[in-house]
């Protein structure tokens, strides 16, 4: 063989050599970032366009699949309790709302988020919604300080108080700090039947009315039990304080709202607020991107959002109606890594930057500092902002879905008028309580409210 | 010997049947027996769930005695009869009044025939948004309708007094087309001779009606309203998609109670009850129909 056809052919072989190399270097570390698909149970809820959004953007950058299954509210609580009650779990990553997450934690169907990659902790710029992504088996709480990190906030969805910024200026008035104020502005702004001062959540469901009222009464200094966290379920529903905070409700459903406030649920609510017949709704976050959207909203750029007000001496109270993305303890390992997979990327900047600009509440403080929040179009960061110090956990509890289907009954009766605020208070605290009491909880009552 | 020949073919006979009923006997037992065994277990245990793992409780009859004491229950069973009484009723009239304006009509039967069964081929889901839609107190066509003749607007959905008849309407569209067909089948299949006798008697219109076609029409008629009934009385779709069993508990019906008890609240004990009790009921009416029939049948 000539040397001269030698060095070229040696040539060609260590090319050959090094893109093998190369090539087999760089599906390694495809190799390292591909995961098995995961099913996603979620629900319908008004922030799913922009966590559909960053789903695709995850497909797109990592090569992974994520198939995304999509139900009613109701709808999906159940999907996830049934995989979760399986041999084998079909669902890969539960998007639980704060009302079900008790039933999950106690019914000890999680898997330690450690368990799975021992490395793993939750950024430190992600928000704490009251430790809700922590829990601890021995104290069965949501304890960031003695619990494990089970989970990852997917959405950090709490209420705030929407209003019609140009009616305001109209009117020369200025955003309520507290409920009477918020009284005074909707019955100002109230012009029936073009625009109500108000539109309540008042409608009974799996969770409507309970939800939108939880706020007056905490934010009156009222609860739904003594104290929750350190277990004294005594029911302290029908307290004084219980009864001017569903009075103030009644009386801004009643005096500013549309003729049947009862009737109305998230849906309706947002529908008043786009078709510009509410001057002030206090649905969730989560509904903002549609007030902007020019495709549904006949009120662009007309609406604002402030935190909620609150009673006389208290502070607001948002209620937590966030969503914690956890993984099932009955589910392959190789589906549990997958899913952790997503989950870190998923509380990364780029991606709740990119869930930002798709109109939803990011899960990081950092985001919520960035510049693009100044833009007209992301006004609604400020409310959140301010929100941050207060929102509250509804129960922490799994008799919740009971508690919270009392509350639907009673209070929607007492909007629709076939209760008085006292006689709602006194009939679902006396039910409260029967649900405690026969669950063994240390519980106890007050007397009925005269 | 003859007659041991015979008995053993006939014992021969017997077993066949029964191994032959076998295979429908154990397909039975899966769908139907084991599922309303299990119903009536559960109905007798609080069920709870610790590490992954259900935890069964005896629970005696503690979740029947609760039963009276459960407003939703009450409710919802008290509007379930009123529903299915007003709902069947209405569709009985008006199925029979189509299916008899159908049976005379010569050209187009078939176009009238499709027309008046549009509304059964409709999914649940398109039902409820196409009256969700017209429902709107803001801009629902009913509404429309009425402003255009100078009438005020209704919340339909929303006024207690008004959401449980709302109901009863959608019930009413949806299920006459089927009440048209079972008894447009029945009006056909009626002798044409008893028809020539009354037509050469002199008969008037309403007297055939009235002497010939309705006794006639009698057998077709309760088996159809038994039918419709037990349909009715598990009524869920409308109410889920419409009203949610709301305002107050004016549109709540049981098969809505059993849902929120069984899956929303997960009282998997207590749910099972309420539908043992509502399956003891449904048995009772079908038993009782069915007694009424034989009775009538036999008086024939």
């Amino acid at each position: 063989m000539a040397p001269g056809t030698i060095r070229p052919r040696a040539r060609r072989w260590t090319g050959v050599g090094v893109a093998a190399v190369a090539l087999a270097l760089a599906s390694g570390a495809a190799a390292a970032q591909k995961v098995a698909p995961i099913n996603v149970v979620i629900n319908q809820s008004p922030w799913f366009g922009g966590f559909s959004k960053v789903v695709e953007a995850y497909e797109k950058e990592t090569g992974n699949k994520v198939n995304l299954d999509v139900n009613p509210f109701a709808g999906s609580a159940e999907k996830q309790r049934s995989s979760v009650r399986a041999r084998e779990g079909q669902v890969d990553l539960l998007v639980m709302n704060s009302t079900w997450l008790a039933e999950f934690y106690h019914g000890g169907f999680l898997v330690p988020l450690n368990d799975i990659d021992p490395g793993f902790k939750l950024d430190p710029q992600v928000i704490n919604y009251d430790d809700t992504a922590y829990w601890d088996p021995k104290t069965k709480t949501n304890n960031s300080r003695t619990g494990v990190v089970y989970g990852v906030p997917i959405n950090g969805n709490i209420a705030v108080l929407y209003y019609r910024a140009d009616l305001y200026e109209q009117a020369g008035l200025k955003a309520p700090t507290t409920w009477e104020e918020l009284l005074a502005n909707a019955r100002k702004l109230h012009n029936p039947p073009n625009v109500y001062g108000i539109v309540v959540r008042g409608a009974r469901s799996a969770s409507d009315i309970s939800y939108d009222w939880m706020p007056y009464l905490h934010s009156h200094n009222g609860a739904i039990f003594k104290d929750e966290k350190n277990g004294d379920f005594t029911v302290t529903l029908n307290s004084p304080e219980g009864k001017k905070a569903l009075d103030v409700y009644l009386e801004l459903a009643k005096t500013a709202g549309p003729p049947n406030p009862g009737s109305y649920g998230q849906a309706q609510v947002i529908q008043a607020l786009v078709t510009g017949k509410a001057a002030h709704a206090t649905p969730v976050i989560a509904a903002w991107s549609q007030m902007d959207d020019a495709t549904k909203s006949a009120v662009v750029g007309k609406m604002n959002v402030v935190v909620l007000p609150h009673g006389p001496g208290g502070q607001p109270a948002p209620t937590l109606g966030h969503f914690i993305g956890a993984i099932p303890k009955n589910i392959p390992r190789e589906r549990q890594v997958a899913a952790l997979a997503f989950l870190k990327w998923f509380q990364t900047y780029d991606a709740q930057l990119k869930y930002a600009q798709a109109g939803q509440p990011p899960i990081r403080k950092d985001v919520y500092a960035a510049d693009f929040g100044k833009k007209p179009e992301f006004r609604w960061m400020k409310a959140m902002v301010d929100s941050a110090p207060y929102p509250r956990m509804m129960y922490t509890v799994p008799e919740g879905a009971q508690i919270v289907a009392v509350l639907e009954l009673r209070l929607n009766q007492a909007v629709i008028g076939e209760r008085t605020s006292t006689d709602a208070l006194n009939t679902a605290a006396a039910e409260i309580y029967e649900i405690m009491r026969k669950a063994g909880y240390k519980t106890g009552r007050l007397p009925d409210l005269k | 010997m003859p007659g041991l020949a015979r008995g053993g073919l006939a014992g021969d006979t017997a077993r066949w049947r029964h191994y032959t009923l076998a295979p429908a006997v154990a397909v039975y037992l899966a769908l139907t027996a084991l599922p309303i065994a299990n119903l009536l277990v559960m109905s007798v245990h609080d069920i709870r769930w610790e590490q992954g793992v259900a935890q069964w409780a005896f629970a005696g009859a503690k979740h029947f005695a609760e039963l009276p004491r459960d407003q939703l229950f009450r409710d919802g069973l008290a509007n379930t009869a009123l529903f299915a009484v007003c709902a069947v009723s209405a569709e009985l009239v008006l199925g029979f009044l189509l299916a008899l304006f159908t049976s005379r009509v010569v050209r187009g039967r078939l176009f009238y025939r499709t027309a008046f069964l549009l509304p059964i081929l409709i999914p649940g889901i398109v039902i409820g948004a196409i009256w969700k839609l017209a429902y709107n107190p803001d801009f629902g066509v009913i509404n429309q309708l009425l402003g255009l003749a100078g009438l005020p607007g209704k919340d339909w959905l929303g006024e207690k007094t008004l959401a449980f008849a709302s109901i009863v309407v959608v019930d009413i569209w949806h299920w006459t087309p089927f009440v048209f067909l079972l008894l447009l089948a029945g009006l056909e299949s009626l002798p044409q001779d008893v028809y020539e006798a009354a037509k050469i008697d002199g008969a008037s219109a309403w007297q055939e009606l009235r002497y010939v076609t309705a006794p006639m029409m009698i057998p077709t008629i309760a088996v159809t309203a038994v039918f419709r009934l037990i349909v009715s009385f598990k009524v869920f779709d409308e109410v889920y998609l419409l009203t949610g069993g709301g305002p107050g508990t004016a549109t709540e019906v049981v098969s809505f109670t059993i849902y929120r008890r069984f899956f929303t609240e997960d009282r998997i004990g207590y749910g099972s009850a309420i539908s043992v009790v509502v399956l003891f009921l449904l048995t009772l009416v079908i038993v009782l129909a069915l007694a009424a029939l034989r009775r009538r049948r036999d008086a024939a």
